[in-house]
């Protein structure tokens, strides 16, 4: 038996590059991708990006002819475009910031942090790789999805003002990706995130309020449009983002493994659930731990299981760090796009937007089913039957998207004369976005095993697809009465009576589906 | 307490409270582990061992407290650190493209070590990995690959061995191997800090054993760790 101790010499180990090259080597040399099939698939790839900006920029295009064609003036009646564009922005940038918060940006996966971090390698070395291959992918994942409103929105582009649009998002990309790694590297991590959510809420909060108060006689200076932007300031950004990059380069060593291996369990759980189209399991990834109590909750007032359940999904949402900004947004953003000028005549730019956040609402009002599908303990412990427990599981989100949904009537009502039809219309759509809260929660596993279907995109299964929109189909089909009276201009005592039929209807019998659905094996 | 290399000895903790979100998982420790010395740590299961492991080697912060390395605050960014310590833990985490042998030589070369591939074939020999250390992780057994992660300890000089319950998954006649194997390192002048269930293991190597519990963290010799593993 061995028991002589290995003898080691200082100038023999490997750099953090010779160990990141060694395992590259190593993993390479078993690999069983061509040349051939990666170049098959970065054309697929490419293809598929280019169908998605012309089908994106073709719809951005269709919309920008239909306000233009509408006899819409920028007054003190609606939040001017330009305002609009620039709250839109902030929720980009905020949302790309709480990515790469959360996810790091720099970490290690399990494996790395086993068997990389404990070495005496440099960690500028081993991590310097994929700290340039996630600014590598913000910046063409931002240059994508700027293209097409950059080719789209303005009337006659020049090459210029495209390219200048597109240098200043890609440096704004890297910015945030250097911005972030800077403040991880001087242990600030996880501070970003929380503080660029609050940012975006209030943002489009106050946009919301400034176009209501639009509509309500409140002036508010207009500018016509939005300056071009020159390319100075992509070179200023550019500039920003090699000095942000280079300051978290240099800091990559001040990186300790535990932080490191807890933000790779995160990426490679977010990324697992991304690419297997879970988006539920992407959100159980991205969501942070609950809020930590002041102390435990005594629940002196909780008489029988119905009212247990019930207080623990309120505690529940209490608890989450992000529900009542969503709760928030779920208002402010169908108002904001009702009340911005050009947006907010297109009737279906409008029921879009009120999907959009109303979806929201589900999800947050969702959080307690969600977590309860995913760890039934509480469930079980309680003296109900699986039926007994969805309907008792419904009471939160009802009262939460009855107030979402009235909220957002009322204010969009305001200064139309209607104000209490649109109130009442709102609250209409209630019960049929609960249900449609409570199927997105318990909706199966996406089902791998049907058919698959040709797209623009690629082939695509239609099980994963029909099982990732439950939940958001029942809020779409429930909202078509809004639609119609988006359509007609206003509400009428009928269409409110009619909505609150169908919202019942919908969600009682999605309610009924989900109690008689067969448990998952 | 086990501090044979000198008063404050190799590795020290003082008033140290381990846990997570703020909340301490157990009684605050103190302990002092000179070189050539082997310390056990045993508790129940939840009593907060995996923990101040994880805390001792630098992977969580002290919730308060002091943990020192040499004298001075351990900290696990230092490459003098890591060079001195070698660390096995819970983790079952393997780069999914590379065969055991290559872990093996990644983990040897990376620590600078004079001939690898004998010291690696040498320590997969020891370790009964020779028919199955060419093969990916995903092929080996949940067993295999906790012996893998143990002979990664083996193939680098360390002057400090942290193991979290290393009898975990091996059969009696390789605990009893590791045993001998981490009794040898013990007396090469290596300091050896070990989590464990197993009294054998325990008998046969520490030379105290730290109870860790909510209540309180106290030191027992071999024949109290002995009545008090069985009891549990």
């Amino acid at each position: 038996m061995t028991t002589a101790v290995p003898v080691a010499r200082a100038e023999l180990e490997l750099t953090g590059a010779a160990v990141r090259r060694a395992t590259r080597r190593a993993a390479a040399a078993r690999a069983e991708t061509t040349l051939w099939t990666r170049l098959g698939d970065t054309v697929g790839t490419l293809t598929s990006i280019g169908v998605g900006i012309a089908v994106v920029g073709g719809g951005l295009a269709s919309l920008r002819a239909k306000i233009v064609a509408r006899p819409l003036t920028v007054s003190g009646a609606a939040l001017p475009a330009p305002y609009a564009a620039v709250v839109a922005a902030v929720l980009a940038v905020a949302g790309l910031l709480l990515l790469l918060d959360r996810l790091g940006p720099v970490s290690a996966t399990p494996a790395a942090a086993a068997w990389w971090l404990p070495l005496p390698a440099d960690r500028r070395g081993l991590l310097a790789g994929d700290l340039a291959r996630t600014t590598g992918a913000v910046v063409a994942v931002t240059l994508v999805l700027v293209l097409p409103p950059a080719l789209a929105l303005p009337s006659s582009p020049s090459v210029g003002e495209v390219l200048g649009v597109l240098g200043a998002a890609a440096a704004l990309g890297a910015v945030a990706v250097g911005g972030t790694a800077l403040l991880q590297t001087r242990g600030a991590g996880g501070r970003l995130g929380p503080a660029a959510g609050v940012v975006a809420v209030l943002a489009a909060v106050a946009a919301a309020l400034a176009g209501t108060a639009g509509a309500l006689g409140v002036r508010l200076p207009a500018p016509r449009a939005l300056p071009s932007l020159p390319l100075w300031i992509a070179g200023v950004l550019a500039a920003a983002a090699v000095l942000l990059l280079t300051g978290a380069v240099l800091g990559l060593d001040r990186l300790d493994a535990g932080r490191l291996r807890a933000s790779g369990v995160t990426a490679q759980f977010a990324t697992a659930s991304f690419l297997s189209l879970d988006t539920r399991d992407l959100g159980r990834a991205l969501s942070s731990r609950p809020r930590r109590p002041r102390r435990s909750r005594r629940f002196r007032r909780v008489r029988g299981p119905v009212a247990a359940l019930v207080a623990a999904d309120l505690v529940a949402l209490a608890r989450g760090r992000w529900q009542l900004g969503q709760l928030a947004a779920a208002v402010a953003v169908p108002v904001l796009v009702a009340r911005t000028a050009g947006l907010g005549g297109v009737p279906v730019a409008v029921w879009g937007a009120c999907v959009v956040g109303w979806a929201l609402a589900a999800i947050a009002a969702g959080h307690p089913g969600r977590e309860a599908q995913a760890a039934p303990e509480l469930d079980r412990l309680l003296p109900l039957g699986a039926p007994q427990v969805l309907r008792a599981r419904a009471i939160v989100p009802l009262a939460l998207t009855a107030v979402v949904c009235t909220a957002t009537g009322l204010l969009l009502g305001l200064g139309t004369g209607a104000v209490a039809e649109w109130a009442l219309l709102g609250l209409a759509t209630a019960p049929g976005w609960a249900a449609a809260s409570l199927r997105g929660a318990y909706r199966p596993e996406p089902d791998w095993a049907g058919p698959v279907m040709a797209t623009p995109f690629g082939p695509s299964p239609v099980g994963v697809g029909a099982t990732l929109v439950q939940g958001l189909d029942l809020g779409v089909v429930v909202s078509l009465p809004l639609l119609v009276a988006l359509l007609r201009g206003a509400p009428t005592p009928g269409l409110v009576v009619g909505q609150l039929a169908w919202s019942l209807a919908l969600g009682a019998g999605a309610v009924a589906w989900l109690t008689r659905r067969p448990s998952e094996p | 307490m086990a501090a044979k290399g000198g008063a404050s000895g190799l590795l020290s903790a003082a008033a140290l409270s381990v846990g997570y979100g703020g909340t301490p998982v157990c009684a605050p420790v103190d302990l002092a582990l000179g070189a050539g010395c082997a310390l056990a740590v045993v508790g129940p299961n939840g009593a907060g061992k995996s923990t101040l492991l994880r805390t001792l080697a630098g992977l969580l912060p002290p919730l308060a407290g002091s943990v020192a390395f040499e004298g001075s605050p351990v900290d696990e960014r230092a490459p003098g650190f890591r060079r001195d310590v070698a660390a096995v833990l819970d983790d079952d985490a393997f780069f999914a493209a590379l065969t055991g042998r290559e872990h093996l030589l990644l983990t040897a070369r990376g620590h600078g070590v004079a001939e690898p591939d004998d010291v690696v074939a040498d320590e997969v020999a020891a370790f009964g990995l020779a028919d199955r250390i060419d093969a990916l992780p995903s092929a080996l057994s949940s067993g295999q690959r906790r012996r893998l992660a143990l002979a990664a300890a083996f193939v680098r000089p360390a002057r400090l061995l942290l193991l979290d319950e290393p009898e975990r998954r091996l059969d009696t006649g390789m605990r009893t191997r590791l045993g001998a194997r981490l009794a040898a390192r013990r007396d090469a002048g290596a300091a050896v800090l070990f989590a464990s269930h197993d009294p054998a293991l325990v008998a046969a190597l520490a030379d105290e054993v730290l109870v860790v519990d909510e209540a309180a963290c106290r030191l027992v010799d071999r024949a109290g760790a002995a009545a008090y593993l069985g009891g549990l």
